[in-house]
């Protein structure tokens, strides 16, 4: 994902690193480093959290790609969903996600030119599935 | 710019106004992420102008019209809408080396935060009547007659979708730096299912939102913030905007923290002399999370771009991105059933 901790923490670092402008003022001042310490603290929490939430989101691809055998002549989905993860670190578990993303986005535009309504349920329940892992808990209702 | 913004005012409007200026509590303010923004009093003789600078920034959110922005404050400055009153635009940044416009500067008023809770109370729903009362009265002007009209785009009618999607989608293509299935899917979607051609032309703010005002805290709104996606288009588009999820303030029930969605129509509609066709406010309504997510990856591919300096993008392109793929989520879950 985008922005991931190490992006985060090296942006705090920057922010931290970097002299407050003559002409920004204290109020100013005072919410931006605000803001970097809030990013600091939910970068904190996603670190804990961010292999695992990788690793979940990567299963439950890999799980509708088992399903699809309709839509995978080329047996691409049917050879992701056997892939597991052995490496943990989150960059790598990254890459494995943003190669099932790929595959996913062209697996719905089949089952959308399928008029497969069945399935688009199932993926569309997978997207929901998706955006709870990833959730952290703010915006609105 | 060899010394300080202050000094760099103080010659422009000097040189602009033809007498001496002097500048007086320069400070920079949050909020209009698109455009560094800072307060100041002008002195100019005995007379104190309190004043307004944007500008733009080395890197933004999004690219914006700079023109379109400062002619549509002209356009409903004193004309119903509170919209605060633009002074000068320059294009080449003069004295200050950047784009900028100066406006005046409307003091008093407080904004909210999109994610504090229930930021408006106990006035929300007289303040409901003046937000989408006044959004009604934006939808409702005659573009033709506008000054906004001579540098923006007036598309067709039956165009003013595809222009828009056409648009975000392309800053999705150019900027995505990670797979997003959830808005591609919301793109394909709105492609398969276009909306009928818009019921007129209007002025579209671009950015109507809970947080994008100032209000005096007993439910009236003192100015109109933020108009720098201002373009010409479908009115159901700022309504779409303005009800999205991510405006709620963690509520279900009220629209921006302010009244129920079918309050905030009618009172629109009322404004307008509008109507809000349900299939066609569908469309308008999961278009504001494409549009939307298609902000929060800009700024996310920004916040790298520019070498992490900015947090703001970092929070848009994290946190809020992550809570726009739920709401995109249930949009399509709508849409599937």
């Amino acid at each position: 994902m985008t922005p991931n901790v190490r992006d985060v923490l090296q942006g705090v670092a920057v922010a931290l690193a970097t002299p407050p402008s003559a002409d920004a003022g204290m109020a100013y001042t005072a919410a931006r480093l605000g803001m970097v310490g809030s990013l600091a603290m939910m970068a904190a929490a996603e670190a804990d959290r961010a292999a695992r939430d990788a690793a979940l989101e990567n299963a439950e691809i890999r799980a509708l790609f088992a399903e699809a055998g309709a839509y995978d002549a080329d047996g691409a989905l049917a050879a992701a969903a056997k892939e597991t993860d052995p490496d943990l670190s989150v960059p790598a578990l990254d890459a494995s996600n943003a190669r099932l993303r790929r595959l996913l986005i062209g697996l719905h535009e089949k089952v959308e030119t399928a008029d497969d309504a069945a399935m688009n349920r199932r993926i569309v329940a997978l997207y929901v599935t998706m955006a709870q892992i990833r959730r952290m808990g703010l915006g609105g209702g | 710019m060899s010394g300080s913004l202050s000094e760099a005012l103080a010659a422009y409007l000097g040189r602009t106004w033809g007498q001496p200026v002097a500048i007086e509590g320069l400070a920079r303010i949050s909020g209009g992420a698109s455009r560094e923004t800072y307060r100041f009093d002008a002195i100019v003789g005995a007379e104190r102008r309190p004043l307004i600078v944007r500008r733009d920034p080395p890197g933004s959110l999004i690219e914006t019209d700079r023109r379109c922005e400062f002619m549509a404050l002209k356009s409903f400055n004193g004309r119903g809408v509170a919209a605060p009153e633009p002074l000068v635009l320059e294009l080449e940044g003069a004295e200050l080396e950047r784009p900028f416009f100066i406006m005046a500067r409307v003091d008093g008023g407080a904004t909210a935060s999109p994610f504090s809770p229930d930021p408006y109370a106990p006035h929300a729903a007289r303040l409901g009547e003046d937000f989408f009362g006044t959004l009604g009265r934006i939808a409702a002007a005659d573009t033709a007659s506008l000054p906004i009209a001579e540098v923006c785009e007036a598309p067709a009618l039956g165009q003013c979708w595809k222009r828009e999607l056409d648009y975000w989608a392309g800053v999705i293509d150019t900027d995505e730096l990670h797979p997003q299935p959830i808005v591609r899917a919301a793109i394909r979607w709105l492609y398969r299912h276009p909306p009928p051609p818009a019921q007129k032309l209007s002025v579209v703010h671009g950015d109507y939102r809970s947080g994008n005002f100032l209000h005096d805290g007993e439910g009236r709104i003192l100015a109109v913030l933020d108009w720098e996606m201002a373009h010409l288009g479908d009115p159901l588009e700022d309504l779409g905007w303005a009800l999205d999820p991510l405006w709620r303030h963690n509520e279900t029930e009220r629209v921006a923290g302010m009244v129920p969605k079918a309050e905030a129509i009618r009172i629109w509609e009322a404004a307008s002399g509008l109507k809000v066709d349900p299939a066609a406010f569908a469309w308008w309504e999961l278009f504001a999370s494409v549009k939307g997510q298609a902000i929060w990856i800009s700024s996310a591919k920004e916040y790298r771009d520019s070498g992490f300096k900015e947090p703001i993008l970092c929070f848009s392109g994290w946190i809020t991105a992550r809570r726009q793929d739920e709401i995109l989520a249930a949009h399509l879950t709508r849409l599937a059933a």
